[in-house]
């Protein structure tokens, strides 16, 4: 039996996290290639519909991350995109897929080191909790 | 590059099936050595749509984008993919190459596959996979791209910069000689920045202020430059080329166009303050200026709230100022200053309960200042002559006061200096009211209170006695004699009767308002031998002490309550328990007991305390059968007074509440009938002097302002002052000046009063007045909370009459087309690092006080002197260690190098040897030297050769505890000398640490303003360290200097020139390219919820009523998104975000 190995979907901000992601590279930190990141200019572009399609096409966990509160670059974007997720969090198990695979978190842009870390802790996580039900049961 | 290119052309190639061209990049070694790129391209080239797959070794040269341009020419291609590094790096380089090619750089995405795949994976099959799944995403998503145009927006000429330092005036001036517009934005009073603090600068030794005037004189000077000093930026609007700076000019309280600079007004200002210029290691006055040589030269007052005590007092009294007047021994300006608020300085230095004491500062260090103490030494030195009192012209209007107490005279007092014609009618024979006839001698001498009525009428008020009203004279009367105004301040006279019987007949009852008024008038009065007072109150403890003056007098106080809940002034009570008096507390009278008329016993019952009542105080309780006599001829009730209206049925329509006090308005003391007003006890009950004194002038600013508002009609409403002005700080925050930390213990002022066995003897005044000397030194312990004491002795001495307290801060907006960021650093702070003993022993000193020791304008005139046993800069120091590193290359402070530091330390053994002498010995510990740019490393060669000896090692500590003869008294700097391979322990006179720099600890609140984010070490983050160092995420903000991170002079302006010309190339050009990738809301599909208007946060949605949708200005629209993303009806839409874009991006990337 193959050791399970999910696919982790990222929607990183360009600002802060995907510049945090480059700086990873620049640094040579090394974290598992399980995670895919898909740019969007702002966490708070992220709409939760992406969330779910992520999910239906076989994401065994999605990944939003921008700036910390209080430093997006359009002001307050990653406040609305914690707040649709909150909601979105409560939503989901409802379809099967269970809250913690859906992660938000804040990485600045000076963060490789950071970015490094919670892909690396992300993937053991999502691990643990094996393959997405949704996957197994809707994946194309 | 090839330098033809087609014009774009407008073609939809949405309808037409995808043409893609892919490409994949070796980046040398850096993609290809984890990447199998003929894999990715093999594995590419059969996907529908693709026309080619090719791989190349550096996709972002000029043959890789030829390729590139031929394809899309030869194969007609309508869409890109390139697989490579970070579109945030050549994204735009890629697209430019489209666009050359003569196809929409829109049409094009980028994949990384180098920062996100090759440099971050170890596994070659991993990362090849990887790139594989990222590349198909890419592909799927290019296929859903639109044509956008980019859309060009002008640029504001003008250029703001923020930040005065010398990085902030170089690009100013190269601004300014371009011709553009530039404003330098400072927020101290002065510009010139951290470098016009130092002495001499490496490694030419320039001075500092030699080559940092001329810079801080052309910024002046330049016409195309203006200086906003004393000023921060509050809100920044807008977007590249079209910026609104909202900016605060911070209130100097000085005008900026008629001050020179003379510095009269710091001669006679008071307070003294650390100067921050000067690092705390000198002072300056409230009233002065950062260093001699500050552009703009005006001068600035500092203000903070206003003290407590001064808040607190009931009639606004500028305590502080005329305490710190008296410490300048200006007597007279002290007593003039009181009297602007109150016209009895020497009453209430007497019998004013102080309430300013409770709140005085000074308790937080020792005790309360003894303010009510300087108050009367001030009265009593002061030489006020009524004759020095200039004529008053007559309005005229004629007001009629009622009543010559506190609150009558004060009230005729401030209206006369108005010009109107004020006759006051007193009841009695002599006029003072509660002064004259309800406080006793003792406490204030007939004299002192008279000359003071005397000076207060010698204003031009007629006084008319044995005038009651009610009788002699009434409201109608008095309007019959042309008065226009009355003001009612009789105040409460009428003792409460305590309810015993036969109290009013009984012969040796005396109430205490009669019992005072016979005593201060020098009559006869019924005391006897063996007197009881019952009550609690000022007039209780006032009456004992004058019975007890009687000679052979017995006096005893009977209270119902215990001696701690007794409402009179602590002082009193004390004095009277000095004076023998005896108070049995908890005790209340039950019944008179009589013989022939004449009182011989007073039954009473003791009590417990009971239960709270409504005024919070537990109330007395009966105990039964505890009943006991106690042997008196004198009984003298005290427990309380009442005014005396029985005249109110001359005035119909006047009301009086329920506590039988006339009715007023709270701010302007008028009563229910318009022309009149009522004050003092009349109004409040029996109270203290000083309200009552607060009331006069309330009513006489109320009278003042009815009179010109109503009857005369000289002012509208809106034209009207204030009733009084507090002007700037009103408390709320908080915000006084700090305790300095070092600051002494100190006792209060002791005040000498007669020995009590004497006092009884008679009615002199018990308390004496402060001698000077006490007094001065009383005064120097205000710690001036609110530091400059509006004492307007500034005012005075200025003969360009350019002070103005009242002055406020001002908003203004400006326009701009792009920001200058020169904020630059503060040093770090070495306190917390105990090992070094900064702040702790004396002479450990900062790098930066050791250039404010150097530099000539320093507190010790640039010699380099260490601190005596009295903290003063007095002895040169033999021997001096400078300490490297401090905060710097630390992982407990800041990790980073601070660059500078080991230039400057050399520059410190340079001068301590010019300076101090060449014998004195300069121990240099490093860890490592670095010396890399134009003359230092021959800098540093000529300091070893001037004999300085390096030590390569950090100093651990400093310590004082001496092991050997030799190093006692001295600082021993113990560190390893790692090339020796010993532990090295070096005794001192002086230790230098060269603190480290950091970012400000506002740079977090700067950077929110303007949109630029801070790296991991603080300092401003820029947009590549090293192709875009001068740019920051936010377009049009660019960075110079220390803020972006620690460098030397050269660099700092460098980069401020760099900077310069960004701006100046936006502003030139006139023209910048707006991104088109912002919000687009379909009006079809719209269903008009508005809700992405409030999440919108540029307001950059508008509401069409007609249309009933929303619609997006473009010109504000930034591009974030959060309109897309939530829209319910996908009518909002963020262009190169779309919908379909990003789904076919997830499908893509599984």
């Amino acid at each position: 039996m193959e050791p399970f190995e999910p696919v982790i979907i990222a929607f990183v901000c360009n600002w802060c996290t995907y510049t945090a992601a480059d700086l990873a590279g620049t640094s040579r930190l090394s974290y598992p290639t399980n995670i895919r990141l898909i740019r969007v200019m702002c966490t708070g572009m992220v709409d939760p519909q992406y969330v779910i399609k992520a999910f239906l096409e076989g994401a065994d966990g999605v990944l939003i991350s921008g700036c910390h509160p209080g430093d997006c670059h359009y002001i307050n974007g990653n406040y609305k995109a914690r707040r649709r997720i909150k909601l979105l969090k409560e939503i989901l198990p409802r379809f099967g897929i269970e809250q913690e695979r859906l992660r938000l978190t804040w990485i600045g842009a000076s963060d490789g080191i950071e970015f490094a870390q919670v892909m690396t802790q992300l993937n053991d996580q999502i691990i643990e909790m094996g393959p997405s039900q949704t996957r197994m049961n809707v994946a194309i | 590059m090839s330098g033809k290119f087609a014009p774009g052309k407008f073609v939809d190639l949405r309808f037409q099936s995808p043409r893609i061209g892919f490409y994949i990049c070796h980046c040398g070694l850096n993609i290809a050595a984890k990447v199998d790129v003929e894999s990715v391209r093999d594995y590419v080239s059969p996907l529908e749509g693709i026309q080619v797959s090719r791989d190349y070794k550096f996709m972002c040269s000029e043959p890789g984008q030829a390729m590139i341009e031929r394809d899309i020419r030869e194969l007609n291609l309508n869409r890109i993919v390139v697989a490579s590094c970070s579109p945030r790096l050549h994204g735009k380089t890629f697209m430019e190459t489209c666009r050359r090619a003569g196809l929409n750089p829109y049409y094009f995405q980028m994949c990384s596959v180098r920062e996100q795949v090759s440099w971050v994976t170890e596994d070659p099959d991993l990362a090849t996979q990887k790139a594989k799944h990222l590349v198909n995403a890419a592909i799927q998503r290019v296929q859903f791209h639109h044509h956008l145009e980019t859309k060009t927006s002008r640029v504001h000429p003008d250029v703001v910069i923020i930040g005065g330092g010398i990085a902030g005036m170089q690009a100013a001036i190269d601004i300014g000689n371009s011709g553009h517009k530039a404003y330098l934005i400072e927020k101290d009073t002065t510009i010139g920045g951290h470098m016009l603090q130092f002495d001499k600068t490496f490694p030419t030794l320039d001075c500092a202020a030699c080559i940092g005037t001329p810079k801080m004189v052309e910024v002046g000077q330049n016409s195309n430059i203006e200086l906003l000093s004393f000023s921060e930026v509050t809100h920044v609007s807008g977007f590249v080329g079209n910026f609104i700076l909202d900016v605060k000019r911070k209130s100097r309280f000085i005008n900026e166009s008629l001050c020179t600079g003379c510095g009269e007004c710091a001669k006679v200002c008071p307070v003294s303050i650390p100067n921050p210029w000067d690092v705390g290691l000198a002072s300056r006055k409230a009233i002065g200026r950062s260093f001699p040589q500050a552009i703009p030269i005006t001068f600035n007052i500092e203000k903070r709230d206003r003290a407590p005590c001064r808040l607190t007092c009931p009639a606004g009294i500028n305590v502080q100022g005329y305490v710190q007047l008296i410490g300048q021994k200006k007597y007279d300006q002290a007593t003039r200053l009181i009297m602007e608020k109150a016209p009895f300085p020497g009453v209430l230095g007497r019998v004013c309960p102080h309430p300013c004491e409770a709140e005085c500062r000074r308790k937080l260090v020792d005790s309360p200042i003894a303010i009510k103490e300087l108050k009367r030494f001030a009265a009593d030195r002061a030489n006020l002559d009524p004759d020095d009192i200039p004529k008053i012209l007559d309005r005229k209007e004629k007001i009629a006061v009622i009543g010559a107490g506190p609150a009558g005279l004060t009230a005729a007092y401030f209206l006369r200096l108005k010009g109107y014609q004020v006759t006051v009618f007193e009841r009695s024979s002599v006029p003072g009211g509660m002064l004259k006839t309800g406080i006793p001698d003792y406490r204030l001498p007939s004299d002192v209170l008279d000359r003071e009525i005397n000076y207060i009428l010698a204003h031009g008020i007629r006084l008319e006695t044995h005038r009651a009203f009610g009788t002699d004279i009434t409201f109608e009367s008095l309007r019959q004699e042309g008065f226009g105004v009355l003001f009612l301040s009789a105040g409460a006279h009428k003792t409460l009767t305590l309810g015993l019987a036969g109290e009013e007949t009984t012969r040796g009852v005396i109430d205490a308002i009669s019992f005072l008024r016979d005593v201060n008038l020098g009559r006869k009065t019924d005391c006897g031998n063996r007197v009881i007072i019952v009550g609690g109150g000022n007039v209780a403890i006032d009456a004992a002490r004058c019975a007890k003056r009687t000679a052979n007098c017995e006096v005893s106080i009977i209270y119902r309550r215990t001696r701690q809940e007794m409402p009179a002034y602590g002082e009193e009570i004390v004095g009277a328990l000095e004076e023998k008096i005896n108070i049995m507390p908890l005790t209340t009278p039950t019944r008179i007991i009589t013989r022939d008329g004449k009182i011989v016993g007073l039954a009473c019952t003791k009590n417990q305390l009971g239960e709270m009542d409504a005024s919070g105080r537990r109330r007395p309780v009966n105990i039964p059968d505890s009943e006991f006599i106690v042997e008196c001829d004198t009984l003298i009730p005290a427990i309380g007074q009442i005014c005396d209206l029985s005249w109110a049925h001359t005035m119909p329509g006047l009301e009086i509440t329920e506590y039988n006090r006339i009715k007023t308005h709270p701010d302007t003391l008028q009563t229910s009938l318009e022309a009149v007003f009522a004050g003092g006890d009349m109004v409040t009950g029996p109270a203290t002097v000083i309200e009552a004194i607060a009331q006069g002038r309330k009513a006489a600013l109320g009278i003042d302002t009815y009179i010109d508002t109503y009857i005369d009609k000289a002012k509208t409403d809106t034209d009207r002052v204030p009733i009084d002005d507090n002007g700037p700080g009103q408390g709320e925050m908080e915000n006084y000046s700090d305790i300095p930390l070092n600051i002494e213990v100190e006792e209060r002022v002791c005040v000498q009063s007669v020995d009590p066995a004497q006092r009884v003897l008679s009615f002199t005044e018990v308390e004496a007045t402060l001698t000077e000397d006490a007094a001065i030194k009383e005064a120097n312990r205000c710690l001036n909370c609110a530091i400059c004491c509006e004492c307007m002795e500034c005012v005075t001495a200025c003969e360009a009459k350019a002070i103005d307290h009242l002055m406020r801060d001002e908003n203004i907006q400006i326009d701009a087309g792009s920001i200058i960021l020169a904020t630059g650093y503060e040093p770090l702070d070495p306190t917390p690092m105990k090992q070094f003993g900064y702040g702790r022993f004396a002479n450990v000193f900062s790098a930066f006080e050791f250039e404010r020791l150097s530099n000539a304008t320093g507190p010790t005139g640039g010699q380099i002197l260490i601190r005596d046993e009295n903290n003063e800069f007095t002895r040169s120091p033999k021997s001096v260690a400078i300490v490297h590193c401090v905060g710097s290359r630390d992982v407990n402070y800041h990790e980073y190098c601070s660059r500078v530091c080991c230039m400057y330390a050399l520059k410190y053994t340079h001068l301590i040897k010019e300076k101090v002498g060449h014998d004195t010995k300069v121990y240099d510990f490093y860890i490592d030297m670095r010396c890399f740019g134009e003359g230092y490393e021959e800098f540093y060669k000529r300091c070893q050769e001037e004999g300085t000896i390096f030590i390569r090692g950090k100093v651990a500590q400093i310590t004082d505890q001496a092991l050997t003869p030799l190093e006692q008294g001295k600082l021993i700097a113990i560190a390893e000398d790692t090339l020796l391979g010993e532990l090295v322990r070096v005794p001192v006179d002086m230790v230098v640490l060269c603190s480290a720099i950091q970012a400000r600890e506002d740079a977090v609140d700067v950077g929110r303003i303007f949109g630029v984010n801070q790296g991991a070490d603080g300092f401003f983050l820029e947009e590549h360290p090293k192709l875009g160092p001068l740019n920051t995420a936010t377009e049009g903000v660019f960075l110079c200097g220390c803020c972006q991170k620690p460098m030397d002079i050269p660099d700092t302006v460098s980069q401020a020139s760099g900077a310069a010309v960004k701006a100046l190339s936006l502003a030139v050009k006139g023209r910048v390219d707006i991104s088109p990738t912002i919000s687009y809301i379909d009006p079809d599909i719209c269903v008009g919820c508005k809700t992405c208007i409030d999440l919108c946060p540029y307001s950059a949605i508008e509401f069409d009523d007609r249309r009933q949708v929303s619609v997006v200005n473009e010109a504000v629209c930034k591009g974030c998104g959060s309109c897309s993303g939530f829209c319910p009806s996908g009518a909002a839409q963020s262009r190169h975000f779309t919908k379909k874009q990003v789904f076919a991006e997830i499908s893509g990337i599984f």
